[in-house]
């Protein structure tokens, strides 16, 4: 005996009840679980939908779900990280060196004037403002993206909405910024390893706000065969 | 099996081993084939299988496929080349182990 389409539909329902938040892994779990439904039908065929079904799901052990739903996330975040490190390798290839090392330079150019204390602030106002307003739109379009599929991806929500993570990690240091570059004439070095921080994560967050979501469909769908399905 | 502590460290080169012999498979197909090959003493639980094969995947050693069966989506797995040649790795690994213990607790037999 085969599942009908509204016991699919009810598994579904079941995974979410049970906090899987995320489509693919939805999809897994009501495939194994079908499975084992089918299986009990074979040797006890008047078993309810409903007994075989928490038969099934006793098997997953006094954590249900949770396992998988933890693994699943750590996995997923490996991934998204190796995407923004590929990314990031990039700008120090050539030709994308060239900008890096320009913008590296207009930084170190900006904090060894003495005007250092205005233009570090004006960097910093620049890039956080812009960052505030990608996060922003990203997460409009998250929305939007949700309202036309009703599907919730675990690796979409990474490239929309914890993209502005990093850009947090940015505007939170804050009080360093203010305070960092009177300690400048004393030490090229701390120069040296400011300008080369605000170079990189100008680069990590242009590439998690703009390179990234840019390639939002392909990653999907490298990532999730079902995802055009 | 009672005691599956013993089996738990061995789950990945299980998964790996299955998947070398067998193309493509899916977490379910899993389960049923290591209870059929080990005739019930090793029964692999849900809760550990998914989050080692989700492991492996963002390890690189296996890939995904999705297709339709019956009414609905099934997830497939397969080794990729990094995955085949840590299956070769693990293996000996385990050979490697079953020979120690062997060695502990049969000094004849070693």
């Amino acid at each position: 005996m085969k599942l009908t389409e509204p016991q699919i539909q009810d598994l579904y329902a079941f995974t979410r009840q049970h906090f899987v938040e995320h489509y693919d892994l939805q999809t897994e779990l009501v495939d194994h679980l079908a499975n084992d439904i089918e299986e009990q039908w074979q040797n006890q065929p008047k078993l309810s939908f409903e007994d075989a079904k928490n038969k099934a799901f006793k098997k997953f052990g006094i954590f249900g779900f949770m396992d998988a739903i933890e693994q699943k996330q750590k996995a997923m975040n490996k991934r998204y990280r190796g995407y923004l490190w590929n990314e990031l390798k990039k700008w120090f290839e050539l030709p994308q060196i060239i900008g890096t090392i320009a913008l590296f330079l207009m930084f170190y150019v900006a904090f060894s004037s003495k005007y250092t204390a205005i233009l570090t602030m004006v960097f910093y106002v620049i890039i956080s403002g812009w960052c505030i307003y990608k996060g922003t739109q990203l997460n409009r379009q998250f929305r939007r993206r949700k309202e036309i599929s009703n599907k919730k991806w675990l690796l979409e929500e990474l490239i929309f909405k914890q993209a502005s993570g990093t850009s947090l990690i940015f505007i939170s240091q804050m009080y360093n910024v203010f305070t960092i570059p009177d300690k400048f004439e004393i030490n090229t070095l701390f120069l040296l390893l400011f300008s080369l921080a605000f170079t990189v994560l100008t680069l990590v967050n242009y590439i998690s706000l703009k390179v990234i979501p840019s390639k939002a469909e392909k990653l999907l769908n490298e990532t999730y065969p079902e995802f055009s399905l | 099996m009672s005691n599956s502590k013993l089996y738990k460290g061995s789950l990945t080169t299980i998964i790996l081993k299955l998947l070398n012999e067998h193309d493509k498979m899916y977490g379910y197909e899993i389960t049923q084939k290591v209870k059929e090959l080990t005739k019930g003493e090793l029964k692999i639980t849900e809760g550990a299988l998914y989050p080692a094969l989700h492991k492996l995947e963002a390890e690189g050693l296996l890939d995904v496929e999705v297709a339709k069966v019956d009414n609905r989506l099934r997830k497939y797995y397969k080794l990729t080349e990094t995955g085949t040649k840590e299956t070769v790795n693990k293996l000996e690994e385990l050979a490697e182990y079953i020979k120690t213990m062997q060695a502990l607790v049969n000094p004849k037999l070693a």
